[in-house]
């Protein structure tokens, strides 16, 4: 089915499906065509949630972290979670069991990880700055990307925030908390091109002498040719999440950035990115004390063409294949928007 | 029941007559012929001099000395010395053993952890029900919330006191506060012990300004021109005879002290490899200094780490914050223990509060001074002592409970103080340490 040729300017959003939760749910992945989500929550299990129904299908993971599970991905026919108790496992979907646990997968806290789409790999990124390539099903590792700085300039451990995966599979992007990102080929990891997002990197040298900020998403667009970068700018207090959030998109094959977004309503951090499969808009999923969506159209190269406010901060979100939903979790809920035009 | 001993006041008379800590040496200088006159109204007019120099003697042939680590803003007891993890308040960071048996802090304190028993006491147990940032720095600096017709010292200013030497060339009391949030809430002060007891402060420089002799007058035009000083003022003094007279006097030799005491500050006089070890940081280098100034002899010395008051992002700026304490503090610990000064430097780490155990929209924790913690390490403390303790959740003290005055208490007994020991303004007794408080024996050797 081809991708619905939404425009930019009518985008509507309808409230599907609103949540509470008690927990932090701070990563998903969505079972292909359906409304099945895998929810990475803060209380370190993996919960199966299935949208569908009226009333929403909980199951929950045997327990297996021992701390937030801060990424989830499938690949293929297996299931991938990594948490900040720097471990990795594949699951078993169908017994929720895990079959195989790498226990020690980086040094220090894990952040991420994504699912190649064509299933082969997995990349995981950890605060020990390395990015790491995983068979997708069996989990044997096949390469670790390194070329990240582990301190930030000013002395203090530096993290790894942000991957993403290009749509051929050929391409890798990592991004860290000082503002730089490495794009690598997949195949070699060989070090393609190094951008540089500097303004999402807030370092106060006077008032409370420590940072904030740092690049929080990425996403490639379907042709491969733009990467989506998100964070927030900078920052005036660093006690709260108060600066504007901010976009920025390169043409990354020849390091030109092409668009900055940061003239908009919202404070906060961009958590997460995704393209329409048309490439026609961008989502960008986030927020401070609250949450926000909003969406970008490349054409329009300053503004955001909708503003939507969430019922909470988003940590993560993702698109279905048609881009006409969005399942997003993060403080306290799990939410569903219908993504719709209407005639301008 | 210890004994009381008598305050020494302070007074021209006895022993510590002249100290002062004005900021700077010509301000110092200038302010001291004014000050004199008036200082013993305006700042120790108030107190009663019980003075009986050969307790304070007694007292200050031991050197103890306090370095404060002053971690503004509320560093969270969660992220630190009390981690509660797979609790929904316990945040993503898990819990690691130390070196002492059944005890566990936060993963991000993994040097603490390894020589827990050599050096740390935890305390577990503060509820001090201030979560304001202005009222709550005054009531852990102080130990005691100020009233209408008493401004009270700070903890600096009566160490100062206390410990300080007549005799000494180094400043009392040093302060190092380089951020500007949080600022002004430390700047507690000796309130009635007077502004001799007042910190050299110092913010952005790492060496006291306007300390160094002026270029255009040599080190034997500055001794001539004091010795004619001296002349003129003794023939005064003969003619007269007067306290005033002394102090002002007094004031001018601890000039020349002070000045010597410029190279305490310089950290390039240190060899690389120590420099290396403290690390590149501010906060490591200002305990550095207070390293080198309490093996100076230098009684208390605050360093000031802000700022801590993670609304958003507390579990970003704890891994930022807390693997930066961890480090300088072992580091710091070992350094004075290799010296042979840690068995008389209590140092001592806490801040205004902790932070909720809840965690807020923003991945923040926000004030919270119902239960939490901070921890003393070295002079008259038992290493690997654990003392209190909070509930499951993080949310209430449920042993041990304990407030500002009974950590001063412990404090001042852990330095060899008596805290009943009264200090007099006027009529009325003001004992060290807040009334009804208790020592903590549990964590004293």
């Amino acid at each position: 089915m081809e991708p619905a040729a939404t425009t930019p300017s009518t985008i509507k959003l309808e409230l599907m499906k609103d949540i509470g939760r008690k927990d932090i749910l701070m990563s998903v992945a969505r079972f292909a065509k359906s409304d099945r989500l895998l929810v990475g929550s803060s209380d370190f299990r993996l919960y199966d949630f299935d949208l569908a129904s009226d009333k929403p299908i909980l199951l929950a993971h045997e327990a297996a972290h021992e701390s937030y599970v801060t990424g989830v991905a499938i690949a293929g026919s297996q299931i991938v979670t990594c948490g900040f108790d720097r471990r990795l496992i594949w699951w078993n979907a169908e017994t929720r069991k895990p079959e195989h646990t790498i226990a020690d997968a980086h040094q220090r806290f894990i952040r991420d990880c994504q699912a190649s789409p064509d299933g082969k790999f997995v990349v995981s990124i950890g605060d020990d700055m390395v990015a790491k390539l995983w068979h997708g099903q069996g989990g044997e590792p096949m390469r670790e990307l390194r070329g990240h700085e582990p301190m930030t300039p000013h002395h203090y451990p530096s993290m790894l925030y942000a991957c993403a995966i290009s749509p051929d599979s050929q391409h890798i992007a990592t991004a860290d908390k000082t503002g730089k990102i490495i794009v690598w080929r997949a195949g070699d990891g060989a070090q393609l091109v190094k951008l540089d997002c500097v303004e999402m990197y807030t370092w106060d040298p006077n008032q409370r002498r420590h940072s904030i900020g740092g690049v929080r998403s990425l996403a490639f667009s379907p042709d491969g040719k733009y990467l989506a970068v998100g964070g927030m700018g900078q920052v005036g207090n660093i006690d709260h999440l108060e600066g504007k959030a901010r976009v920025e998109i390169f043409e990354w094959q020849s390091s030109v950035k092409t668009h900055i977004y940061s003239d908009n309503e919202f404070k906060g951090l961009v958590q997460s990115l995704a393209f329409h499969p048309s490439g026609s808009w961008l989502m960008a999923a986030g927020g401070d004390n609250t949450g926000f969506v909003m969406f970008f159209d490349l054409k329009e190269p300053k503004k955001s063409i909708r503003d939507e406010k969430a019922p909470m901060h988003i940590h993560r979100a993702t698109l279905n294949e048609t881009g006409d939903a969005i399942y997003a979790v993060g403080h306290n809920k799990i939410v569903k928007w219908k993504v719709s035009s209407v005639p301008a | 029941m210890m004994r009381k001993i008598p305050a020494f006041c302070g007074s021209p008379d006895h022993p510590g007559f002249g100290r002062s800590s004005e900021i700077h040496r010509r301000s110092f200088i200038a302010g001291t012929a004014a000050a004199t006159a008036t200082a013993f109204a305006a700042d120790m007019g108030g107190v009663d001099c019980f003075a009986q120099p050969s307790y304070a003697d007694e007292l200050k042939r031991d050197q103890k000395r306090v370095i404060l680590l002053w971690l503004a803003g509320g560093a969270s007891q969660l992220e630190t010395w009390d981690p509660k993890p797979g609790r929904a308040t316990g945040g993503p960071f898990r819990s690691i053993a130390t070196s002492v048996p059944g005890v566990r802090i936060s993963e991000l304190m993994p040097k603490m952890a390894a020589n827990l028993h050599r050096h740390t006491a935890i305390l577990r147990s503060l509820n001090t029900r201030n979560g304001d940032h202005g009222g709550a720095s005054e009531l852990m600096l102080r130990g005691r919330r100020d009233d209408a017709t008493l401004h009270y010292p700070d903890l600096g200013a009566m160490i100062a006191r206390e410990l300080g030497r007549a005799d000494s060339s180094v400043p009392d009391y040093v302060a190092f506060y380089s951020e500007t949030e949080g600022r002004r809430s430390s700047l507690q002060g000796p309130g009635f012990l007077g502004s001799r007891y007042a910190p050299i402060q110092l913010f952005e420089d790492p060496i006291p300004a306007d300390l160094r002799r002026l270029e255009e007058i040599t080190d034997v035009d500055h001794q001539d021109r004091e010795r004619l000083r001296r002349l003129l003022s003794d023939r005064f003094v003969r003619n007269r005879g007067s306290n005033t007279v002394n102090s002002h006097n007094t004031a001018y030799d601890r000039v020349r002290g002070l000045m010597s005491s410029e190279h305490l500050f310089d950290i390039e006089r240190e060899p690389q490899q120590v420099r290396d070890l403290y690390g590149p940081t501010r906060f490591g280098q200002q305990c550095l200094v207070a390293r080198r100034l309490v093996e100076a002899g230098v009684p208390f010395v605050r360093v000031a780490r802000a700022w801590w008051d993670s609304h958003g992002q507390n579990f970003e700026t704890h891994l930022e914050l807390v693997t930066e304490l961890d480090h300088v503090m072992n580091v710091l610990l070992d350094d004075l223990q290799q010296r042979g000064l840690l068995e008389h430097t209590l140092v001592i780490t806490v801040g205004e509060f902790g932070r909720t155990p809840q965690i807020n929209a923003s991945l923040g924790r926000d004030h919270f001074a119902s239960a939490w913690s901070c921890s003393l390490s070295g002079c008259g403390i038992k290493p690997g002592a654990v003392y209190g303790a909070s509930d499951p959740d993080g949310l209430t003290v449920v042993d041990g409970e304990m407030g500002a005055g009974d950590l001063f208490a412990t404090i001042f007994h852990a330095v060899g103080l008596d805290p009943e020991k009264e200090y007099h303004v006027g009529a009325r007794p003001v004992p060290l340490a807040d009334p009804g408080t208790r020592i903590i024996q549990d964590v004293l050797a």
